[in-house]
């Protein structure tokens, strides 16, 4: 019986191909715009979550300011401290960092970012060599004057290519040598932070050399494998509280910061799903009135087959199917619209595409919801019909 | 003989405006099983409520109305569905086809509501064509047969459930007099097969042709026949 009602629909839909488009207009408009709408909001939220991912989803930066000196909290010590204190750390890399002239003959680079790291910085960041070596455990302790530099810097000193091997000067008040052991591989931006015109030096020699004109340095935490790091930060965050008080420290880490942008992404685009979903209310009207219409064309046809035995229940099924057929298929090609959009729209930014299967099954189920909701009172009128009244109207 | 149909006191107005109109007034009639009676009577006299009600598509204002026994006045919609499924096969003036389907889905469609499988419907309105010489006209649609070709169809399908009670208001009304006589001869080899034909005309040659004539006239019966 539903076979047949479902052949009975698509006859009748096929019997009027223009009318039955243009009455499915309202609600195909309606799904393909919900189902593009979120598979944007998927897409561009999967694009920022992989520049997330490049910056470290492991990683707490903690990083002293203010009158943190006078607080003597952040000392080298603190790294073990913290360790010690907070569940779920792998490792504390303390770093400082300030900006420095860098020279070679006549190039010269303003404002270059100087950082003195630990050895355990660099697989810690995820930081590759495109050539040379990374300094190690030895070139610290005994705070030898090497440096590895980003590719960007190194085109600028070197623009022959020959930086491995050669030296650079390091202004802080006066210059300093530094020879090139390696020099990083070009990566993308993450949080607005690439690497490719920093200059590393081990963190011991950082310290001799420039600690008295310096900044704040930063502990760059690691988050174990198997912990939350957004719980590990706000446990930082509790124990610096404490012992600090928040005015004496800045914390960032890119996992709560992604936790955010997911969040505000998603209720954003949400938000824009449900406005575009009231056009499916406009498109559920569109299904009723065109319901409505065909159940007084067709008053003599439910007058036939009543006076054959079709029950109120039959005739009203029959209707109820003619009308979620209807809108089943406007959200079947809502859907593919709408993919077909969300997919030029996302080529278009330079993005991947990210279906929302959510997207998907919620066009399906509301299409199949309005089919039902709006069909209803037609499918009703039509099966309350009276076979002789039915019968006498053509 | 027991009566396929009876009518006890039927009654059914009609309230347009202000005015009631009697189409039929208190008509009493048993109509016995295996009978062929004709309706006859002026245009309005209400040949045509008398068959929609005694076909179950109508209700009376007042009054019974017994098929096979069973009263019909306490059923339900439901029950008179299965009723006019079962047990009345339905012939049409203007054929009452429907226009996007074939002569042969045409001729299944009563037994689609009676739960019959595709196959088993396609099968069985198949041999039904057949017996009323349209077995090879069975994919035309009805804008693609003649008129009485269309009533065979109508005829097809009244019979396709085995009904024991065929009503035809005015069936060769549309139709020539040599196309009109076709059917009639269709309906005589049904009534010797055991159907109770009821039939409604105009003709008086053919109703004479009847085992009995019922003569209406505003409304009530002038002649029991
Ligand atoms: N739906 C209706 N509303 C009002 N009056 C009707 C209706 N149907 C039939 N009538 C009236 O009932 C009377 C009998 O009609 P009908 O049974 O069709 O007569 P017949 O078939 O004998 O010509 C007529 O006077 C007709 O006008
Ligand atoms: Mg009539």
């Amino acid at each position: 019986m539903l076979g047949e009602d479902i052949r009975m629909a698509l006859a009748s839909m096929a019997g009027n191909r223009l009318r039955t488009f243009l009455s499915l207009l309202g609600i195909m408009i309606g799904v393909a715009s919900v189902v593009a709408i979120l598979n944007l909001g998927r897409s561009v939220t999967e694009s920022i979550s992989e520049s997330f991912e490049i910056g470290g989803l492991d990683t707490v930066n903690v990083m002293p300011r203010g009158q943190a000196r006078e607080t003597m909290i952040f000392t080298e010590e603190f790294a073990y401290d913290l360790m010690e204190e907070i569940e779920g750390i792998r490792e504390v890399l303390p770093t400082v960092s300030s900006m420095a002239n860098v020279r070679k003959g006549q190039e010269i680079s303003e404002g270059v970012q100087v950082q003195g790291v630990t050895s355990g910085y660099f697989p810690s960041n995820a930081l590759e060599l495109d050539e040379g070596a990374f300094f190690g455990p030895i070139d610290n302790i005994n705070r030898r004057q090497v440096c590895v530099i980003g590719k960007e810097l190194a085109e600028e000193l070197f623009p022959a290519g020959d930086a491995l091997g050669s030296y650079v000067s390091v202004f802080r008040n006066q210059a300093k040598s530094f020879l090139v052991i390696g020099i990083l591989a070009e990566r993308d931006e993450s949080l607005g932070a690439s690497y490719n015109s920093t200059l590393f030096m081990p963190y011991n020699t950082y310290v001799q050399r420039f600690r008295r004109t310096d900044q704040v340095g930063t502990y760059v935490v690691k988050v174990a494998e198997g912990y939350d790091a957004t719980a590990v930060a706000d446990d930082i965050e509790g124990y610096l509280d404490e012992i600090a008080g928040s005015d004496y420290y800045r914390l960032f880490s890119p996992a709560t910061v992604k936790e955010m942008s997911d969040s505000v992404m998603s209720t954003f685009s949400m938000f824009l799903a449900a406005i575009a979903a009231i056009s499916l209310v406009v498109g559920g009207i569109g299904i009723m009135n065109i319901m409505l219409v065909s159940v007084v064309e067709r008053t003599g046809e439910i007058g036939i087959r009543k006076a054959l035995g079709a029950s109120p229940k039959a005739i009203r099924m029959q209707f109820l199917v003619e009308s979620v057929t209807l809108s089943l298929s406007g959200g079947l090609i809502g859907l593919a619209a709408g993919t077909a959009l969300s997919f030029a729209a996302v080529s278009l930014a330079g993005w991947s595409l990210h279906i929302s299967l959510g997207a998907i099954a919620v066009s399906l189920l509301f299409s199949l919801f309005i089919g039902v909701f709006f069909g209803w009172y037609p499918a009703a009128k039509a099966a309350r019909l009276q076979p002789m009244e039915a019968l006498s109207r053509d | 003989m027991s009566s396929a149909i009876r009518l006890e006191d039927v009654s059914r107005l009609y309230f347009v405006g202000d005015t009631v109109v009697r189409a039929l007034d208190g008509i009493t009639l048993s109509i016995e099983e295996g009978s062929f009676t004709a309706i006859v009577g002026p245009s309005g006299s209400g040949k045509s409520t008398l068959m929609s009600l005694i076909g179950c598509l109508d209700l009376p204002t007042s009054g019974r109305i017994l098929i096979a026994g069973e009263d019909t006045s306490g059923m339900d919609e439901d029950e008179l569905a299965l009723l006019r499924n079962r047990h009345i096969g339905f012939v049409f003036q203007h054929f009452s086809l429907l226009p996007r389907m074939s002569a042969l889905d045409n001729a299944a469609l009563p037994l689609l509501y009676a739960g019959i499988p595709l196959r088993e419907r396609r099968k069985r309105a198949a041999g039904m064509l057949e017996r009323v010489g349209l077995g090879d006209r069975m994919d035309h649609r009805p804008s693609e047969l003649s008129g009485g070709q269309k009533q065979r169809v109508a005829i097809a399908r009244a019979l396709i459930n085995d009904p024991a009670i065929i009503l035809a208001d005015e069936p060769t009304g549309a139709l020539d007099s040599a196309t009109g006589h076709e059917v009639m001869d269709i309906f005589h080899g049904l009534n010797r097969e055991g159907h109770t034909i009821v039939f409604v005309t105009h003709d008086n040659a053919l109703a004479s042709e009847c085992s009995r004539m019922v003569r209406l006239s505003d409304g009530r019966v002038a002649d029991a026949g």
